[in-house]
């Protein structure tokens, strides 16, 4: 049942403090920005070995996941899920929020952002990056329309959400296929990498529309029925399940040929291990579905809580691994030869993320947390009660 | 003026969908370039065995001729060429020595995935980065299996004995190899080959493979030579004799 939307009030502290919150983290990004564009990249711990540091995962898991964040929309318009058509508004706004905070810092950590409109003038259509910045833009015009739709034309609804859909699948494969089209690095290079990150995008675009939607309605006073998180719960581990089957096959694939042993058992032993088996594994598989599995937990809203929490944690840590060990891993030119230099050939890569590039990387998140925080006071985006329908029940462990 | 919320949503979108379809729009003209000719294909050749591991004459050379910059920082300084030493993994061959540079690849992929087109290739095979295109992004090191690329993470100058030919790159860039294309232009040889031909052993060699009378085509025609990473199809430039 629809009920109402309205904004919210927006005038009390906590509201208040929120903003100032996100504001602070704004500001902490938009400092590192000014500082390493006056100082050079050099500020930062970004080397010429990773090239590509803290503030990419940073961006990449908000890009990620504002693309899984439109899934909520999508169960509604495109398969038939009448019971979360209330959400569709949220859902659809929040996408354009996260993916405004990844592309911030995305653009503001090239080395020469003052070029970025060169991407708009010089194209090359061979690139992922090419076609990143048209499926970005592209998702963002898709998600206006889809709302606009929503909010004055329920006919042309259908269709957008349908467009926004296939959108944000293309638009997640791209972002996977940054990785996976490189053939250069071993640990990148794999046709798999695209579906993961659509997978991977789904879990915690959906954790994330969860601990917001629970978050919002307890502190604005709305009514939220538990079993449209219970439902929200069980997308959670359809595709938990899907992402954790996507890396088994591609660690399958991977180690039933002989060239791939060294870096897969580097993967699995080496340096980064501990952010594979405890942050991709651990905290994005194994612990929400130990929670969301288990009756008492899982059908709690504060158990779905804590696994949602944790999917967010393995998401960033399946995006930090991917470009922190695929670029850490060194180069094997000459097969059958150790190499070293003074360009630190034939070494693994030393990396810790640097202050400044943790700033810039808050700044996004900042950016994404602002727009939401406007966005629910100032857009009717979010129902003065959400009910599911008479008779609905989803799955229950 | 006063707009509502729907008329602020859809302005948005209009903004958005302007972010879309300005690509297609060419605001400002790109310079005139003038042609490299397609008749050549300038490459070198590593003689190994000629390679001795003290020496650094070619990375010395390059540095001096291109202004290339050291922060003495190993994780940032930057190598347009870099000696590489290499020792079998069964300890069955003899350690060696080479240079490792910029593969001029027929296929390269950091043409490929550059977004600007600031990393192009001449028809004569030399890949070179525009430094006024490039937007500072780096996907050409990720994408280049050579390691050929650094990015300029410190702000450099000229110094008092630099090259002026070679204007310096600016902080936020990636720079690479060029081949010495100002030298090659002229008619002349790489920097590092000239130098390993005068003050080293003389393990490189440099020319046009497709002139068929060229040391560098008739050698690396009859005897036997490799590339690196030959598996990714890239078809590089520099070749490798004695490995």
């Amino acid at each position: 049942m629809i009920s109402e939307f309205s904004t919210i009030k927006g005038n009390s502290s906590k509201y208040l403090a929120l903003l100032a919150g996100f504001g602070v983290l704004l500001a902490l990004g938009a400092f590192s920005f000014l500082y390493v564009e006056i100082n050079g990249h050099g500020a930062t711990n970004m080397t010429n070995q990773v090239v590509w540091g803290l503030p990419h995962v940073f961006a990449i898991s908000l890009l990620v996941m504002a693309s899984g964040a439109l899934n909520l929309a999508s169960m509604a318009t495109v398969f038939g899920a009448k019971q979360y058509k209330i959400f569709r508004r949220f859902s659809a706004f929040l996408a354009i929020a996260l993916l405004a905070g990844g592309l911030a810092v995305l653009v503001l950590d090239l080395g020469r952002p003052d070029r970025m409109l060169l991407t708009m003038i010089h194209m090359n259509f061979k690139s992922m990056f090419t076609w990143n910045v048209f499926l970005y833009s592209g998702f963002v015009v898709l998600c206006f329309l889809y709302l606009w739709s929503m909010f004055q034309h329920e006919r042309y609804v259908k269709l957008a959400g349908s467009a926004a859909f296939a959108g944000r699948v293309i638009l997640t494969t791209g972002t996977g296929s940054i990785f996976g089209v490189i053939h250069a690095r071993e640990v990148f290079h794999s046709a798999i990498t695209g579906p993961t990150f659509v997978a991977v995008s789904i879990t915690s675009g959906t954790a994330m529309c969860i601990m917001l939607l629970v978050a919002t309605f307890h502190y604005t006073g709305r009514k939220l029925d538990k079993s449209l998180i219970h439902g929200l719960r069980n997308v959670l581990i359809f595709f938990t399940l899907l992402v954790f089957y996507l890396l088994v096959v591609e660690k399958f694939t991977k180690f039933y040929s002989p060239a791939f042993y060294d870096v897969e058992s580097w993967i699995l032993t080496g340096p980064y291990a501990p952010l594979y088996w405890i942050g991709v594994l651990g905290m994005g598989i194994a612990l929400p579905l130990a929670i969301l599995f288990n009756p008492g937990m899982g059908n709690s809203i504060k158990g779905i809580m804590w696994a949602c929490g944790a999917a967010i944690i393995g998401e960033v840590s399946f995006v930090a691994h991917v470009l922190l060990a695929g670029q850490s891993y060194p180069f094997n030119m000459f097969p059958g030869w150790e190499m070293s230099s003074a360009f630190l050939d034939g070494q693994v890569a030393a990396y810790s993320p640097g202050i400044l590039e943790l700033m810039l990387g808050v700044g996004g998140i900042g950016i994404a947390g602002l727009i939401y925080l406007i966005g629910i006071r100032f857009f009717r985006l979010l129902p003065q009660k959400a009910e599911a329908p008479e008779g609905w029940k989803p799955w229950s462990p | 003026m006063n707009m509502d919320r729907r008329s602020v949503l859809g302005l948005g979108g209009v903004v958005a969908a302007s972010a879309m379809i300005a690509p297609g729009i060419h605001l400002i003209a790109a310079p005139e370039r003038t042609e490299a000719s397609g008749q050549s294909r300038w490459a070198m050749l590593v003689d190994v065995n000629k390679c001795d591991s003290d020496c650094t004459a070619c990375t010395t050379a390059c540095r001096q001729e291109n202004n290339v910059p050291t922060f003495d920082d190993p994780q940032r300084d930057i190598h347009w060429i870099r000696k590489v030493e290499l020792k079998d993994k069964k300890g069955k061959r003899p350690s060696v020595s080479l240079p490792v540079l910029c593969n001029h690849c027929e296929h390269p992929p950091c043409v490929d995935v550059c977004p600007t087109e600031a990393s192009f290739i001449r028809k004569d095979g030399i890949v070179l980065v525009d430094k006024h295109r490039c937007i500072g992004c780096r996907y050409c090191m990720i994408a280049c299996p050579y390691k050929a690329r650094s990015l300029v993470y410190h702000a450099t100058e000229l110094s008092e004995n630099g090259n002026a030919d070679v204007p310096i790159r600016g902080k936020g860039v990636v720079e690479k190899c060029t081949f010495c294309v100002h030298l090659v232009d002229q008619g002349k040889k790489p920097a590092c080959v000239d130098a390993c031909q005068k003050d080293g052993n003389g393990a490189m060699i440099f020319g046009d493979l497709n002139d068929g009378q060229s040391e560098i085509s008739k050698r690396v025609h009859e005897i036997r030579t490799q590339t690196m990473r030959a598996d990714l199809g890239l078809n590089p430039a520099v070749h490798y004799q004695g490995l």
